[in-house]
């Protein structure tokens, strides 16, 4: 498969700071890929470096096998959205979509129709003569996205094109996203620092921290086997031990059992939650390790435990990952 | 404790800053001949007056042309620097920019007499040009914050759009950051003509006997004769003063303006 953008080596100094550190990237063809880390660790950083916005301090930027590393963004015909949608207030939502084409001259009869095909697509062909201040959040996120698709880019960069919207549209529009990716069959790159917005959303994740890539792959390969102890707790791995031989575990919350008395690891009920469907339990716990440790687990109710009382924890071999010590 | 004490101040400033407005606008419509408060009927005489008085209606001619002029220079001057200070990379933008807000703390008097000696008797200028210089370089303050605090409120990230879309950068700035900036702009022209017409120190220290501008031939005219027809021209500066100051407020904002002078 080849790729449709391509960082060799790639480093961002700020200063003495350095936002992004030698990072290695194929963002494949027709796919969309997540960049996915906690705030500041340089995903914004990487996609202005694939859009063009800053230069690499040091590094290669291949976009469809062609050195871009120095290209200006207007030389790279790459969609962008950026977080604050950035439309332009003094222009009507077809203008503001047709802007790129009008700059590729492209005859306004044609113009007209590819900008209301582009709007029909994020389903605003109705608001066309509108300005974009009298649209909701939702709607100017679909204009800057309409606005970024129409020039039929190489890329389309999505700068956390969800986190201004509330939580419900934010799980709507995921769907959508991914529909309008398969109708245009375009290459996606989405940065957010959502886990739950990655795994659902991204044939490719990839997981940065503190500037480096720390773990790639698609959602299938990436959850069930985090790389290490941050791209653990990142995905929701709240439990930590250790196996008898030293080796760092862990396992999520809702892998592990709890039965009153059979073969696993003893342990003390510190507190229950009840969640409505669930319970979240913390537990004292000695790991195989010897070591006492706190670890929460995610049971259905129905369950009778009450603080203090001594019950056996189950931690299922096929849910426990090694992680690197 | 405190608020009773800023209440008042704020009201006592009210009241220093509206009452002389009332009594000049009250003696105004005055259908005596003398400036006296309160006014003896009530008659639009002097309005008819000060309307048709020819020195006053050629000194606000003058004063407007200038007005215009000045505020052009100082916005053609003033946009492009701000821009720079902003967006460029320029070294030392705190230094450019003090510069260019100078005008605002450095004493019109002092900045008339140098102009006085630098232009009108070093350079041999005439009273027209040293005076638009003047105004020019009073105006600036206005072009330079105006333009600044509507270029801070504006998102960067519109001429990047505009760039990632295919724009070169001169195309960028001329599609989407000059609109986005006009009616900052707009603002600042309004509000730095009304300084401009309004201003006497500067304008007084350099008039010529063929160039004056409207205050100054309003104070030459009070100190000849002091009848209504001075109170009625000032209630026809005021109106007109007030009007662009609300067409200010609507486009951009005092609040705003002002906040970036303060800051
Ligand atoms: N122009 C800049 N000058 C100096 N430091 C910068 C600049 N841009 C970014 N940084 C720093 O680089 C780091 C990475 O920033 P970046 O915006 O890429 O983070 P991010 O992963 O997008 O975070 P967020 O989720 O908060 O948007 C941050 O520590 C930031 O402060
Ligand atoms: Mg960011």
């Amino acid at each position: 498969m080849t790729a449709a953008a391509e960082l060799i080596g790639v480093t961002q100094r700020f200063g003495s700071f350095t936002a992004v550190d030698e990072i290695d990237l194929a963002v494949p063809s027709g796919k969309l890929t997540t960049l996915l880390g906690p705030s500041g660790c340089g995903k914004t950083t990487t996609l202005r470096m694939i859009a063009g916005y800053s230069a690499p301090t040091s590094g290669t930027i291949r976009i469809a096998g062609i050195d871009s590393t120095r290209t200006p963004p207007e030389k790279r015909n790459l969609g962008m959205v950026f977080q604050s949608y950035a439309l332009f207030p003094h222009m009507t939502v077809a203008d503001n979509v047709g802007y790129g084409l009008k700059l590729r001259k492209v005859p306004s009869a044609e113009r007209r129709l590819r900008v209301m095909e582009t709007l029909e697509l994020v389903g605003l062909a109705h608001l066309a003569d509108r300005k974009p201040k009298k649209l909701s959040g939702g709607q100017q996120q679909r204009v800057a996205l309409a606005r970024a698709i129409a020039i039929r880019p190489k890329l389309l960069l999505l700068d956390e094109p969800l986190s201004n919207l509330d939580a419900r549209l934010r799980v709507q529009m995921r769907a959508e996203l991914r529909r309008i990716q398969a109708e245009t069959k375009l290459t996606v790159i989405l940065v957010t620092h959502d886990q739950d917005e990655a795994l659902e959303m991204s044939d490719a994740m990839v997981i940065m921290n503190e500037g480096r890539i720390v773990q790639q792959g698609s959602p299938q390969q990436v959850f069930p086997r985090p790389a290490d102890r941050f791209v653990a707790e990142f995905l929701g791995y709240e439990n930590f031990l250790t196996a008898a031989d030293g080796t760092p575990l862990t396992i999520r919350p809702e892998h592990l059992h709890i039965v009153e008395k059979g073969h696993g690891l003893d342990a003390t009920v510190v507190d229950v939650a009840f969640r409505g469907v669930d319970l979240l339990v913390s537990l004292d716990v000695v790991d195989p390790s010897g070591a006492t440790v706190r670890l929460l687990a995610d049971v259905r109710s129905g369950a009778t435990l009450t603080p203090g009382s001594g019950v056996t924890v189950i931690a299922p071999d096929d849910h426990l990952v090694s992680l690197p010590r | 404790m405190k608020r009773p004490i800023t209440a008042a101040l704020a009201v006592i400033g009210y009241v220093i800053m509206i009452v002389p407005i009332i009594f000049v606008v009250a003696t105004a419509f005055t259908a005596g001949s003398t400036l006296r408060f309160p006014p003896e009927g009530i008659s639009l005489r002097w309005f008819d007056e000060a309307l048709g008085y020819e020195p006053f209606i050629e000194a606000a001619i003058s004063s407007l042309g200038l007005a215009v002029l000045a505020t052009a220079l100082a916005l053609l001057v003033g946009v492009p620097v701000t821009l720079a200070i902003h967006r460029g990379k320029l070294p030392g933008k705190g230094l450019v920019e003090g510069l260019f807000l100078s005008p605002l703390i450095v004493p019109e008097l002092v900045v008339g007499l140098a102009l006085y000696q630098q232009l009108m008797i070093g350079m041999d200028l005439d009273n027209f040009s040293t005076l638009l210089v003047g105004h020019t370089a009073l105006m600036l303050p206005y072009a330079v914050r105006v333009t600044g605090a509507s270029l801070a409120l504006a998102d960067p990230a519109l001429e990047e759009a505009a760039r990632g879309l295919g724009a070169s950068p001169l195309r960028a700035f001329f599609t989407v950051t000059l609109p986005v900036l006009r009616p900052g702009i707009f603002s600042a022209g309004l509000l730095s003509m009304v300084t401009s017409v309004n201003n006497v120190p500067l304008s007084l220290l350099l008039q010529g006997r063929d160039f004056r501008t409207l205050p100054v031939t309003m104070l030459d005219y009070v100190q000849q004769s002091y009848d209504p027809m001075v109170a009625a021209a000032s209630t026809l500066i005021l109106a007109a003063t007030v009007v662009i100051a609300v067409i200010a407020e609507r486009t951009v904002g005092f609040a705003k303006i002002f906040g970036g002078i303060n800051q």
